[in-house]
């Protein structure tokens, strides 16, 4: 689903990556773990494709780096779930809003939305937030409607990008535990995290990158 | 389809409000500046009319030659009628000219010279182009030329006057309406490059989730042609409270009154929505 070919790329205060070559399937569970500034952000904006490789391809579902157009970059993402660390929700907008957006860029009709937003919330247990504002949740819960908005659109992979680096332990495992929960139904799941404590012996596959260079 | 599509006009209603006091300046900068080309162009419509009815009473007197009698009279006449810019030519024969001479000075010309020396002529009236100048002297010119002509008398001084200030007047409201319609590109394009500054969270969201870049623009353009369309609609109000305040002006000593014209008003709302659209378009295509 996902392959990497010699891939070497630097981004910002990264260190990049270094002619890296690996393969991530349908339904696996990977675990990128790095100090800060490791290159582990650079990873995930080459699979999304915010950056592309100076050398190398990087392929995801059918899109190859080296032979995308422009135009196809939003039908990779509309496969791609993201979740960041500083969560990127609107401020303005209800917990349902926040979460019904990628849906009306699919198009989904207003009844549909309605109901696949319900049905993730309900899912992953914050029904009873529907309309409040980002502001009232707490850091988890602004976490899980982070997740919640990278699920409805039911993606191939969830890109989680230092997904617990702003919560506190026991929020941090709540995420964590639904995005184990969102991998046995199918999910690939891709989380980038500096705390190899919170994720160790729990049966993932590790991505170690080390001053650029990607170990297995 | 629909769905996605009133989802971006709300999403456009929605960033309009949000901001609301920029929006507010924007509009009523292109309404007060927009009324004055709307208020300009409904005078001008009424000065239209009745520099209309003034050219109707443009009369041309041709005189011929002694020598030609009533018949080649006829026959000249219709080579004038036939000049472009001529409506209609008239044949006066000798005998209409002494009847005309006696209606205007109550003699008889043969009581007075036993003998009518008055030669025919012609009394034509010109074609009348709507929003533009009448030009006299090519046709003047081309009269001349008829041989058998030997005069062509007109108000000169009078339908030149009314031209040259016609013809001002329109270049004015044009140069006027450029402008204005020059600024209303830049005052929109520039909002709606501050609404997305603002809206910087909103577009990183949209594009990280797949929208495609004519998904993000489409609110801006919408927030765009909804500033120029309130925009104009002030315009409208506030020139329809000029053309009040000048008949109540014009009351005091003429009977005349400026009658609004909604056709002329609809047109500018029209064209000021669009020239809103390409200051959208315009920033939307730069800044995003």
């Amino acid at each position: 689903m996902i392959s990497f070919n010699n891939v070497s790329c630097t981004f910002g205060d990264d260190a990049g990556i270094e002619n890296a070559t690996f393969d991530i399937e349908p339904g696996e569970f990977v675990c990128i773990i790095g100090p800060t500034g490791a290159g582990k952000t650079t990873f995930l904006k080459l699979i999304y494709m915010d950056i592309f490789p100076e050398e190398g391809t990087v392929r995801v579902d059918k899109y190859n780096s080296d032979k995308i157009k422009k135009r196809n970059i939003p039908m990779l993402r509309r496969k791609v779930g993201m979740v960041f660390q500083d969560f990127e929700l609107l401020k303005d907008r209800s917990v349902f809003d926040n979460i019904a957006i990628p849906l009306h860029v699919l198009g989904v009709g207003m009844k549909m939305v309605k109901e696949e937003v319900e049905n993730v919330l309900e899912r992953l247990g914050i029904l009873n937030r529907r309309d409040h504002l980002p502001s009232q949740l707490s850091g988890g819960e602004q976490q899980i409607v982070s997740l919640a908005r990278a699920l409805v659109k039911n993606p191939l992979v969830i890109l989680a990008d230092e997904p617990t680096g702003n919560l506190d332990p026991a929020a941090s495992l709540k995420v964590i535990k639904l995005l184990e929960e969102i991998n046995r139904d199918g999910t690939a799941v891709l989380m980038a995290t500096h705390n190899f404590s919170l994720v160790k012996d729990r049966g993932y596959r590790f991505m170690q990158i080390v001053d650029g260079a990607v170990h297995t | 389809m629909i769905d996605r599509f009133l989802y971006l006009v709300s999403e456009g209603i929605r960033s309009l409000w949000r901001t609301k006091t920029t929006a507010l300046a924007t509009i009523s900068a292109i309404g007060i500046a927009a009324s004055f080309v709307v208020f300009s162009a409904v005078v001008g419509e009424n000065i239209s009319g009745i520099i209309q009815i003034a050219r109707e009473q443009y009369e041309f007197q041709v005189f011929f030659s002694k020598d030609v009698d009533n018949i080649r009279a006829a026959e000249l006449v219709d080579q004038i009628g036939a000049i472009k810019g001529i409506m209609s030519a008239s044949l006066i024969t000798k005998e209409e000219a002494a009847d005309i001479f006696q209606r205007e000075f109550g003699e008889n010309i043969f009581d007075l010279l036993e003998e009518n020396p008055l030669p025919p002529g012609s009394v034509l009236k010109l074609q009348q182009p709507k929003n533009r100048k009448i030009e006299v002297n090519p046709i003047i010119k081309q009269i001349e030329l008829v041989e058998g002509v030997d005069e062509v008398r007109y108000q000169e001084r009078l339908i030149s006057l009314i031209e040259r200030y016609y013809e001002g007047f329109f270049a004015a409201v044009t140069a006027l309406a450029a402008a204005i319609l020059f600024g209303t590109v830049i005052l929109i394009s520039n909002t709606i490059r501050l609404s997305i500054y603002a809206r910087q969270d909103l577009i990183r969201i949209l594009k990280l989730v797949g929208a495609t870049d004519r998904f993000v623009r489409f609110p801006f353009m919408i927030e765009g042609i909804l500033e120029g369309f309130f925009g104009s609609l002030l315009a409208a109000a506030v020139s329809y409270g000029f053309v009040e305040g000048s008949n109540y002006f014009l009351s005091l000593f003429t009977q005349y009154r400026l009658v609004w014209q909604f056709q002329v008003v609809a047109l500018l709302v029209g064209v000021i929505v669009f020239f809103s659209f390409v200051g959208s378009m315009r920033a939307v295509r730069k800044f995003l």
